[in-house]
C-alpha cells in the first residue's frame, strides 16, 4: 500500500514480547505510512499498549524488528542511542505523566532544552505558539496539578509537540477523563491529525477512530486479528472476535 | 523546695552557655549538611542498584541505623586518635589531633542520621509515581538525567515530613558530643553544674534550651516546605 518510491514511516515485523513466561505481543506486524493516522482497537490486555511502548523503545522486545524512519528500534540499547529516536517519536499517555513540579511552560521547555540542547528562547517562543495550538494561552505559569483532566492532557500533548516529532503516540489519551473534556481533547488530536502529523492512537473512542483514521488495527490475545480501513473494518467486519468485540464496545 | 537562678547573672557562665549554643547550632547545620550529602549519595546508588557501592551501602546503613550513636562517636573518637593522624601546629609546634571532637561529633551525626537520610530518601523517591518518570523517558531523558530533573525534585520533597523528624532526632542527638570534649551547650551545663550544685536549675534551661532551637529547626523546614510545595499535588495544605 506504499507509495512508489516512498516507504511507510514505522514498520513493526513479527515483534514478540514477554513479561515473565506471559507471551503479550506474538508476533506483530504492521506500518505506518508518513502523515497517515492509525488507530489501534482491542480488547484490554490485549497489548495495543505494549505495542505503542515498543515503538519508541520504552520497552524491549524479545525477537522481531521495528523500524522507526531510519532507526532500527531493536538495536538501540542506551539511553544516549534512544535519544534521537525519541526526538522524532513523541508519546501521550493515559495518565498525561507530566512534570507536577514544574510549570505548564517548563513542562513544555524542559525536554527541548535538556534532552536536545536547543536555545531556551527559541524553544520559549514555540511553546507558547504551541499552547495557544491547544487552546491554553495564559495558562503557563499554571501547575499540573491546578489544572482539569482535560487541560493536562492538552498540556501533554502540546509537549509532545514541542520535540517536534515525525510521530505522534496516543496511548488511551481520553480514557482518565470526564465526558465533556474527553471532546476538547478529541479536538486537539483531530487538528494534529488534520495538519498531516503521523499518529497511531490505542484507542477505546470508536466513533473517533471511524472518523480520522486511515487504517484500523484490530488486536486480540496478542495478534493482530484484522486490519483495514475503518470504513471496511467498523461496517463489515469479517473475523467473529472483531464482531464480537464491536457489538460489545459499540 | 525552692529554684534558684541566681547563677545565670555570672557572665563567665553566660559565655559558657553562648558559646555552647553557638557550638550546638554549628554543628547541628555541619552535621545536617554531611546528613543529606550521605543521605542523597547513598539514596542514588540504592535507587540505580549500583553493583558494588549498593551493597555496601545496604551494609552501612544497617550498620550505623542499628548501632547506638554513642558507641559510633566513641569508636570514631578513639579510633581516628589512635590512627594518629595530626597536624603539626605552625605557630606553636604542637602536634593537634586531625579529628577533632568537634570533626568526629558531626562525622558521627553525619553518618548516622546520614543513614537514616538514605532511608528516608528512598521512600520518596519511591513514591515518584512510575508514569512521571515514563514522561521523561518517553521525552529522550537519560536515567540520571529523569533522576535529577524529575524523581530527585519530587523525592525531597515527599521526604520533607519524615526529614524533619531527622533533623530534630540530629540536633537532639548533638548532645552526646560534650561526652568527647566539645564545648557544646550540654558540656557548658556539665561545668555549671560542677561548679554551683544546680542541677535541678540549670537542667531545667539547658532543657528549654533544647525546645526551642528543635522547635526553631522545625518552623525553619516547614518554611522551606511550604515554599517548594507542588501546587494540587498530593495532600495541599497551607
Amino acid at each position: 500500500m506504499t507509495l512508489s518510491g516512498s516507504r511507510p514511516l514505522i514498520e513493526m515485523r513479527d515483534v514478540r514480547k514477554s513479561f515473565g513466561t506471559y507471551e503479550v505481543l506474538k508476533g506483530i506486524s504492521l506500518s505506518v505510512n508518513d502523515g497517515s493516522v492509525v488507530c489501534i482497537i482491542g480488547p484490554s490486555g490485549s497489548g495495543k499498549s505494549t505495542v505503542l511502548r515498543c515503538i519508541n523503545g520504552l520497552i524491549p522486545i524479545n525477537s522481531g524488528t521495528i523500524r522507526v524512519g531510519d532507526f532500527a528500534v531493536e538495536t538501540l540499547k542506551s539511553d544516549k542511542a534512544l535519544i534521537p529516536l525519541r526526538h522524532q517519536v513523541s508519546m501521550v499517555f493515559q495518565q498525561y505523566n507530566l512534570f507536577p513540579h514544574r510549570t505548564v511552560m517548563q513542562n513544555l521547555t524542559m525536554a527541548p532544552i535538556q534532552v536536545l540542547g536547543e536555545d531556551p528562547r527559541k524553544v520559549r517562543d514555540r511553546a507558547a505558539a504551541l499552547l495557544a495550538k491547544v487552546r491554553l494561552t495564559g495558562k503557563e505559569n499554571a501547575y499540573p496539578g491546578e489544572l482539569s483532566g482535560g487541560q493536562q492532557q492538552r498540556v501533554a500533548i502540546a509537549r509532545a509537540l514541542a520535540m517536534e516529532p515525525r510521530v505522534i503516540l496516543f496511548d488511551e489519551v481520553t480514557a482518565a477523563l470526564d465526558p465533556e473534556m474527553v471532546s476538547e481533547v478529541l479536538g486537539v488530536v483531530r487538528d494534529l491529525a488534520r495538519d498531516g502529523m503521523t499518529c497511531v492512537l490505542v484507542t477505546h473512542e470508536m466513533r473517533f477512530a471511524e472518523e480520522v483514521a486511515d487504517e484500523v488495527f484490530f488486536t486480540d490475545r496478542g495478534v493482530i486479528v484484522e486490519h483495514g480501513p475503518p470504513a471496511t473494518l467498523f461496517k463489515s467486519p469479517s473475523d467473529p472476535r472483531l464482531k464480537d468485540f464491536l457489538d460489545k464496545v459499540l | 523546695m525552692s529554684l534558684d537562678f541566681s547563677w545565670l547573672s555570672d557572665s563567665l557562665y553566660q559565655r559558657w552557655l553562648l558559646t555552647g549554643i553557638g557550638t550546638t547550632l554549628l554543628m547541628s547545620l555541619l552535621g545536617i549538611l554531611l546528613m543529606m550529602v550521605f543521605g542523597i549519595i547513598g539514596a542514588i546508588f540504592l535507587h540505580f542498584r549500583t553493583p558494588v557501592l549498593g551493597t555496601i551501602t545496604t551494609i552501612l546503613v544497617e550498620l550505623f541505623r542499628n548501632t547506638p550513636p554513642l558507641v559510633q562517636l566513641f569508636f570514631l573518637y578513639f579510633m581516628l586518635s589512635s590512627l594518629g593522624l595530626s597536624l603539626t601546629d605552625p605557630a606553636t609546634g604542637r602536634s593537634i589531633p586531625l579529628f577533632s571532637g568537634f570533626t568526629c561529633a558531626v562525622l558521627s551525626l553525619g553518618l548516622y542520621n546520614g543513614a537514616l537520610a538514605v532511608e528516608i530518601i528512598r521512600s520518596g523517591l519511591i513514591a515518584v509515581p512510575a508514569q512521571t518518570v515514563e514522561g521523561a523517558r518517553s521525552l529522550g531523558y537519560t536515567r540520571f538525567q529523569t533522576f535529577r530533573h524529575v524523581e530527585l525534585p519530587i523525592g525531597l520533597r515527599l521526604s520533607m515530613p519524615a526529614m524533619t523528624n531527622n533533623v530534630v532526632s540530629l540536633i537532639k542527638t548533638s548532645s552526646q558530643a560534650a561526652l568527647v570534649a566539645v564545648a557544646d551547650i550540654m558540656y557548658g551545663a556539665t561545668q555549671i553544674m560542677v561548679e554551683t550544685f544546680r542541677n535541678l536549675e540549670v537542667m531545667l534551661l539547658i532543657w528549654l534550651l533544647y525546645v526551642v532551637i528543635a522547635s526553631l529547626a522545625v518552623w525553619i523546614l516547614r518554611r522551606i516546605t511550604i515554599l517548594f510545595r507542588i501546587p494540587g499535588y498530593g495532600v495541599d495544605r497551607p
